[in-house]
C-alpha cells in the first residue's frame, strides 16, 4: 500500500518556517537580552528567505509540499502539508513579521529606556513564539498537533497584549486568555471525539473516511464555536476591542493582522475538507450569517468609537465577518471543489489585503498615539500635516477596507460581490455593499481630522523618524499594489487542493 | 471482559461529560477570576478523562490501551498547566495593580457593566 | 498596430497620465512650490486629444493595469470642453488663491480630481471607468472641504456620504453587468451590448440611474450639490459645477443601451429628469447668494440632459448620446464661465463693474436659450429628437423657467457688487474668465452642423428664433409681473430637503445607540459564554437535522 504523506523535495522548508523562530527564541534566552533584538532581525530576515523558497517550490512542483516527521505515516506519526492557501499565509506572515520587526526596532529606539529594556526582549522573544506557532497552524495537517499550535499562538498572543502593564490591558489579557481557553477547550474535545470516531487526527484522513457517524457533526459543533470564539467572530468578541486597543502598536498590528486569521483558516479547512456535505452547508449558512452581522454591527460600532485604536479594533471584527460570507458563495457543501471559484478566490485575497492594510493601519495609529500622545479621534485635528506619510498610510489602507479600487480589498470585495451576484444571493450582496459604505464612514472621520485645519495646530510631542513612517507605509502600498491583479480565479490557491481523494486508512 | 472494558469506558466518558457540565458552569457563571480559573481546569480534567474513554475503546482491539489518546492527554495536561500558570500569574498581577481579583473593576469598556 | 496609432493611442493616454504624474511630482518640495502655476497646463494632453484625435482612437494598458481608453464622438465633445475649463479655472486658481494656506493639498486634490474626471470621459473599460469615476468622487473631497468653515465641512460629509452612496450603488450595478461576460472586465461596450437581454436588467437599470442620478444631481439626489458647489473656492466651484457632474451624463451616456429601446425606463429618466429641471428652477429662485443659485440652476440644467437621455433611451434613438453631449459642452463652459464671473464680479467695482455684470448677464441668459448664444443652439439642436408632445413642451416650459431664475441670478449680482470699491479684478483671473466666456460663445457654433445635422442657417430662421423667444418671454413676464422675490429669496435652506432630513437625525441616532448598547450586553463575560454555547447548540442541532 502506498504512503498517504510521501514527502516532498521542499518539505523541510515547512519544518524550517516553524523552527526558525523557535530557535530564535532559544538563541535568545541562552544569549541574554543584549541580543534579543539582534537574532530577533536575523531571524526574520531568514523567515523571508524560507517562505520566499516555500513559495518558489511550491510553484514549481505545482503540488503540495509534504514533510513527514520522522518518517512516522499517519495516523501514527504527523504529517505538515503546505497547499497553496498556506504557503499565502506563510508569506503574508513573513512580510508582516518582518514590517512589524522593523517598526518595533524603530519604535523601541525611540525611547532610550525602552530600547533594550525588559518590554522590547520580552516583545522580541513573544514575536517569534507568536511567529512559530502561525506557521504551525498553516502547516500542520494533525488536529492535536494544531490544538498545541493554537495554544502556543494564544500564550505568545496574550503577554503581548498586557506587555505595559497598565490593569487596564492586564484586564484585557486575562480577558482574551480565558475565553481563547474555554474555545480551546471546545476544539480539544471536538478532536478528541473525532479521533474515537476514526482513529486518526490527520485531516486528510478523516476526510476521506467513506462513512460519517454521529463524531462528526459533533465534533464539529464544538470546534467551529471553539475557533470562532479564538477569531473573535460577533458575537464572541468580547475580548477583542480592548485587546487589541490596549497592546502596543507593533503587537495590536501581528495580533489584528495574524493572529485571528489562524483559526479563521482552521475553521476553512474543517468546513471545506472534512466536513461532510450536507453538515457544510449548514456551517457555511450559520457562518456567513454571522459573518454578515459580524460586518454590519461591528462596522456600526467602529463607526461610534471615540478611540482611534478601539475603532480599528472594531474594524477587524467587522473585516473578518468577510472572510466567513465566502462560504455559501464559494458553494461549500454543494459538491464542488470551493476552491476554484472567484468566491474563494475574494476570500483568500481579503484574507491577505486585510493583513497587510490593517497591520499599516494599527502601526500608524501607534506613530499618531507617540507623537500626539492620545488617539482620540476628535482631538486629532490637522495631523495630516504634520505627519503627512502617516496620514497617507491610513488612506491607502482605508482605500482597501473600504473596498475602494485600486487596492486588494476592492479586488477581493469585487470578486465576493460578482460571486453574490451571480450565486443569487442579494442579501449578502448588500451585506458587503452596506460593509463598505459604513468602512468609507469611519475611514473617512479620520481622513477628515487628518485634512482638517485647526485653529491650533496639532503639536507633536516627539519628533518620529522618517524611517518609522515609511514601514507602515510601505505596508500600505503592497495592500494597493494587491488591486493588480486580475479578477479571477488565482492558480495559486489550487495548487495541493484537488488530491483530496484518498485511500481509506486501516 | 468486553462488557466490563465498555462499562468502564461509559463510566469514564459519562464522568468525563459531568465534569465538563460542572467547569462549563464554573467558567461562565462566575464573576471570580480564580474560580473562572478552576472551571477551566475541571473542564479540562473532564476531556481528558474522555479522552481515557477513546483510549479504552481502542484497546477493545486486543491492545493493552490506545497510544495516542494517552500522549495526547499528557500534552494537554501540560498545556493546561502552563495556561493557568499564565492566567494565575496574570491575575496575581492584576490583582497587585488594581486590588481586584475580577474583571469588573478594571474593564475600560462600556459602561453598563455587571458581570454575572 | 501602426506607428500613427500607437502614437494617437499614446497622446490618449498622456490625457489621463499627464494630470496623475503632475499630483505625484508634488512629492517633490521643489515642484510643489510651483505646481499652482502649472495647473492650467495638466488639462492640456486632453485638449489636444479632444481636437486632434479622430474618434475611435483607442489603447490598452499593458498587464497589470487592465484599462483600455477609446474616444468617442460624446466623449471627445465632452473631454474638450472640460479640459478647456479646467485650464481656465486652473489658471484662475494660482492667481485667486495665491498666498492662501493649503495650497498644495489643494494642487494635488485638483489634479487627482482633473485626472478622474476626464478620464471618464475616455475610459472604455467598466473596472477603469469604476476608478477613475471613484478617483473623481473622493478626490473631490479635498476641494469641496478646502475652506474648512463650518459650512465647508458640513457640505463635505453630505458630499461625501451621498458620493460613497453612489459608489455602492453603481459597484453593484457594474458587478452584474460584468457577471454575464467571459471577460471579468469587459469593455463597457461589450457588456452594454448584452445588458437587454440580462435577466438582472432592470436592477441593473435602477442602480445605474441611481449611482449617475446622484452625480448629476437629479431630484431628491441632489442634496449635496446646492451645499458642496457654492463651500468650495471659486474656481472649483467652476469645475465641480461644470465638468464633475458630467461624470453623471457620461455614465448614463456610456451605461444605458440606446440601440435598442426600454421604454419604461426612458420614460423613468425624462420624468425625472423635467421634475429636476423644474424643481431647480423653482428651488433656486428662493435662494439668495450668487453661487448657490448657480448650483440650483446645474441641478436644473443637468434635470434637461437627463430628460434628453430619457426620451433617447425610450425611442431607442442613437444620436441622444451625442446630442446630450452637445448639451452638457454648452452647459459646462456657461456654468464655468458663470461662476468665474462671480468671482471676477465680486472684486470688480465702479465702471468695471457694468461690463463685467454685462458678460455675465450675456452667459446667464444662453442658459436660457437667448438666441445665437450656445444655450440657443444647444436647445435648437434637440428640439427635433424631442418630437412636439408633451416632453417637448415641458422643456421649453422649463427653458421659462431657466429664464426666471437667471434673471433673478443677474438681479442678485447687480445687489451684491452695488458697494464694491472701485478696483478691476487680477487680469490672472480675468483672462482666464474671458476666454471660457469666448469659447463658450464659438465652440458650440462650431460643433453645431455634425451634431445636429442640420446647416447653421436653420438656426437663424424665424421658426427656430420663435420656439426660443416665447419661453424666455414668459419667464421674462413672470419676472416681472411677481418681481417679488426679495420676500421669496432665502426662504429655502440651502439643500431644501436635505435641512427637513437633519431635523430628523435625533431618530436616526437611534439605531446606533441601541446597537452600542447591545454590544455592551454581548460583551458581558456570561452573555458571550452562553452565546458561545448556544452556538455550539445552533450548529450541532443543524449538522444532526442534515444528516
Amino acid at each position: 500500500m502506498t504512503p498517504a504523506y510521501a514527502a516532498t523535495p521542499g518539505g523541510l522548508l515547512l519544518v524550517l518556517a516553524v523552527m526558525l523562530p523557535a530557535a530564535a527564541v532559544l538563541a535568545m534566552l541562552v544569549l541574554g537580552p543584549r541580543h534579543t533584538r539582534l537574532v530577533a532581525l536575523i531571524a526574520l530576515a531568514l523567515g523571508l528567505v524560507v517562505a520566499l523558497a516555500t513559495g518558489i517550490q511550491l510553484v514549481r512542483s505545482q503540488a503540495a509540499l509534504i514533510y513527514v516527521l520522522g518518517n512516522w505515516q499517519p495516523p501514527l506519526g504527523i504529517a505538515l502539508r503546505a497547499d497553496g492557501l498556506s504557503v499565502m499565509m506563510l508569506a503574508v506572515t513573513a512580510v508582516v513579521m518582518a514590517a512589524t520587526g522593523l517598526f518595533a526596532r524603530e519604535l523601541f529606539g525611540l525611547d532610550l529606556a525602552t530600547a533594550d529594556g525588559r518590554l522590547a526582549t520580552s516583545f522580541w522573544i513573544l514575536l517569534m513564539g507568536l511567529w512559530s506557532g502561525l506557521n504551525l497552524v498553516f502547516v500542520s495537517q494533525d488536529l492535536f498537533n494544531l490544538y498545541v499550535a493554537l495554544e502556543l499562538l494564544t500564550f505568545a498572543a496574550v503577554p503581548l497584549v498586557c506587555l505595559d502593564g497598565r490593569g487596564e490591558t492586564m484586564a484585557a489579557a486575562l480577558r482574551y486568555l480565558m475565553f481563547a481557553l474555554l474555545g480551546s477547550m471546545l476544539y480539544l474535545l471536538g478532536a478528541g471525539l473525532l479521533y474515537g470516531a476514526y482513529g486518526t487526527l490527520d485531516i486528510r484522513l478523516i476526510a476521506s473516511a467513506s462513512q460519517h457517524g454521529p463524531a462528526m457533526p459533533i465534533a464539529l459543533a464544538l470546534m467551529i464555536p471553539g475557533l470562532l470564539a479564538k477569531a473573535a467572530l460577533f458575537p464572541l468578541h468580547l475580548w477583542l476591542p480592548p485587546a487589541h486597543a490596549g497592546a502596543p502598536a507593533a503587537a495590536s498590528a501581528v495580533l489584528s493582522a495574524l493572529v485571528i486569521k489562524a483559526p479563521v483558516v482552521l475553521i476553512l479547512r474543517l468546513v471545506a475538507d472534512i466536513a461532510p456535505p450536507g453538515s457544510a452547508a449548514v456551517a457555511g449558512q450559520v457562518l456567513a450569517v454571522l459573518g454578515a452581522a459580524s460586518i454590519l454591527f461591528c462596522s456600526v460600532m467602529a463607526l461610534r468609537q471615540e478611540r482611534l485604536k478601539l475603532m480599528i479594533a472594531y474594524s477587524t471584527v467587522a473585516q473578518i465577518g468577510y472572510l466567513f460570507i465566502v462560504f455559501p458563495l464559494a458553494g461549500v457543501g454543494d459538491g464542488t471543489a470551493p476552491w476554484g471559484t472567484i468566491a474563494w478566490t475574494g476570500g483568500a485575497l481579503q484574507l491577505t489585503s486585510h493583513a497587510l492594510a490593517k497591520a499599516a493601519m494599527f502601526m500608524a495609529a501607534g506613530i499618531v498615539a507617540e507623537a500626539v500622545g492620545h488617539d482620540r479621534i476628535r482631538d486629532l485635528g490637522g495631523f495630516g500635516r504634520v505627519l503627512p506619510l502617516t496620514a497617507t498610510t491610513f488612506g491607502l489602507a482605508g482605500l482597501s477596507l473600504m473596498g475602494i479600487p485600486p487596492s486588494g480589498g476592492f479586488i477581493a470585495k469585487c470578486l465576493l460581490l460578482t460571486a453574490a451576484a451571480i450565486g443569487g444571493h442579494l442579501w449578502l450582496a448588500l451585506t458587503i455593499l452596506a460593509g463598505g459604505l459604513l468602512a468609507g464612514g469611519y475611514v473617512f472621520r479620520v481622513m477628515d481630522r487628518a485634512l482638517a485645519t485647526p485653529a491650533e495646530p496639532l503639536l507633536l510631542r516627539k519628533p518620529i523618524p522618517l524611517r518609522l513612517e515609511l514601514i507602515p507605509l510601505v505596508l500600505a502600498m503592497l495592500a494597493v499594489a494587491l488591486g493588480f491583479l486580475p479578477l479571477e480565479p488565482f492558480g495559486l490557491l489550487q495548487i495541493g487542493r484537488p488530491d483530496m481523494a484518498l485511500a481509506v486508512s486501516p | 471482559m468486553s462488557a466490563l472494558a465498555l462499562t468502564s469506558a461509559s463510566l469514564f466518558g459519562l464522568c468525563g461529560a459531568a465534569l465538563v457540565g460542572i467547569g462549563l458552569f464554573c467558567i461562565v457563571g462566575h464573576p471570580d477570576l480564580l474560580r473562572r480559573i478552576v472551571g477551566f481546569n475541571i473542564l479540562g480534567a473532564g476531556i481528558f478523562l474522555v479522552f481515557g474513554a477513546v483510549a479504552r475503546r481502542g484497546a477493545a482491539m486486543g491492545l493493552g490501551g490506545d497510544p495516542v489518546p494517552q500522549a495526547m492527554v499528557i500534552t494537554g495536561i501540560v498545556v493546561a498547566f502552563a495556561a493557568t500558570a499564565l492566567a494565575v500569574a496574570l491575575l496575581r498581577r492584576l490583582a497587585s495593580l488594581t486590588g481586584s481579583a475580577s474583571l469588573d473593576a478594571a474593564a475600560p469598556a462600556p459602561p453598563p457593566r455587571s458581570d454575572a | 498596430m501602426s506607428a500613427a496609432a500607437s502614437a494617437t493611442g499614446l497622446l490618449l493616454a498622456t490625457a489621463l497620465l499627464a494630470p496623475l504624474v503632475l499630483a505625484a511630482a508634488c512629492l517633490s518640495r521643489a515642484v510643489r512650490a510651483r505646481m499652482p502655476g502649472l495647473l492650467w497646463l495638466a488639462p492640456m494632453p486632453a485638449l489636444l486629444a479632444a481636437g486632434l484625435l479622430p474618434a475611435g482612437t483607442a489603447i490598452a494598458f499593458p498587464v497589470p493595469f487592465r484599462m483600455a481608453l477609446a474616444l468617442d464622438q460624446p466623449g471627445a465633445i465632452l473631454l474638450g470642453g472640460a479640459a478647456l475649463l479646467w485650464s481656465a479655472a486652473g489658471a484662475y486658481a494660482a492667481s485667486y488663491l495665491r498666498g492662501k494656506p493649503g495650497l498644495t493639498a489643494f494642487s494635488v486634490w485638483w489634479l487627482l480630481t482633473l485626472a478622474g474626471s476626464l478620464g471618464v470621459l475616455i475610459v472604455a473599460d467598466i473596472a477603469g471607468f469604476y476608478l477613475l469615476f471613484t478617483l473623481a468622487s473622493l478626490s473631490a473631497y479635498g476641494l469641496v472641504a478646502h475652506e474648512q468653515t463650518d459650512a465647508a465641512r458640513r457640505a463635505g460629509l453630505v458630499y461625501m456620504v451621498l458620493a460613497l452612496l453612489g459608489e455602492a450603488f453603481l459597484l453593484f450595478a457594474f458587478v452584474m453587468l460584468a457577471a454575464g461576460q467571459p471577460d471579468p472586465n469587459p469593455l463597457i461596450r461589450d457588456a452594454v451590448a448584452a445588458l437587454p437581454g440580462s435577466p438582472m436588467r432592470d436592477g441593473i437599470v435602477a442602480l445605474l440611474m441611481l449611482g449617475f442620478a446622484l452625480k448629476m444631481g437629479l431630484i431628491p439626489l441632489h442634496v449635496w450639490l446646492p451645499l458642496a458647489h457654492p463651500a468650495a473656492p471659486m474656481p472649483a466651484s467652476a469645475v465641480l459645477s461644470g465638468v464633475l457632474v458630467k461624470a453623471g451624463v457620461i455614465g448614463l451616456i456610456r451605461f444605458l443601451p440606446f440601440e435598442a429601446p426600454l421604454p419604461a425606463w426612458g420614460a423613468v429618466l425624462a420624468t425625472a429628469g423635467i421634475l429636476t429641471a423644474f424643481g431647480g428652477a423653482a428651488l433656486g429662485v428662493a435662494q439668495r447668494r450668487p453661487k448657490t443659485i448657480l448650483a440650483y440652476s446645474t441641478v436644473s440644467q443637468m434635470g434637461l440632459v437627463a430628460a434628453i437621455l430619457g426620451a433617447g433611451l425610450a425611442a431607442g434613438d442613437a444620436s441622444a448620446p451625442g446630442l446630450a453631449a452637445y448639451y452638457g459642452v454648452h452647459h459646462t463652459l456657461v456654468k464655468g464661465g458663470l461662476f468665474l464671473a462671480v468671482g471676477v464680479a465680486f472684486a470688480s467695482g465702479g465702471s468695471r463693474r457694468w461690463p463685467v455684470l454685462l458678460l455675465t448677464g450675456l452667459l446667464a441668459l444662453s442658459l436660457a436659450g437667448l438666441p445665437l448664444t450656445s444655450g440657443a443652439l444647444a436647445k435648437l439642436a434637440v428640439k427635433p429628437m424631442l418630437g412636439s408632445g408633451v416632453l417637448s413642451i415641458a422643456v421649453s416650459l422649463a427653458a421659462a423657467g431657466s429664464t426666471l431664475l437667471m434673471l433673478h441670478f443677474s438681479a442678485v449680482m447687480i445687489s451684491e457688487t452695488a458697494d464694491n470699491p472701485p478696483s478691476s479684478a487680477p487680469l490672472g483671473e480675468s483672462l482666464p474668465w474671458l476666454a471660457i466666456a469666448a469659447a463658450s460663445l464659438l465652440i458650440p457654433w462650431w460643433l453645431y452642423p455634425t451634431l445636429s445635422g442640420g446647416a447653421l442657417a436653420s438656426a437663424w430662421s424665424l421658426p427656430s428664433l420663435w420656439k426660443l423667444v416665447w419661453p424666455m418671454m414668459l419667464g421674462v413676464g413672470v419676472f416681472v409681473s411677481a418681481g417679488r422675490f426679495a420676500g421669496l429669496a432665502g426662504r429655502v435652506p440651502e439643500g431644501d430637503i436635505l435641512v427637513l432630513a437633519e431635523r430628523q437625525a435625533p431618530r436616526f441616532a437611534r439605531l446606533p445607540a441601541a446597537i452600542e448598547r447591545l454590544d455592551g450586553r454581548l460583551r458581558l463575560w456570561p452573555v458571550a459564554g452562553l452565546v458561545l454555547l448556544g452556538l455550539v447548540i445552533w450548529l450541532g442541532g443543524g449538522f444532526l437535522m442534515a444528516a
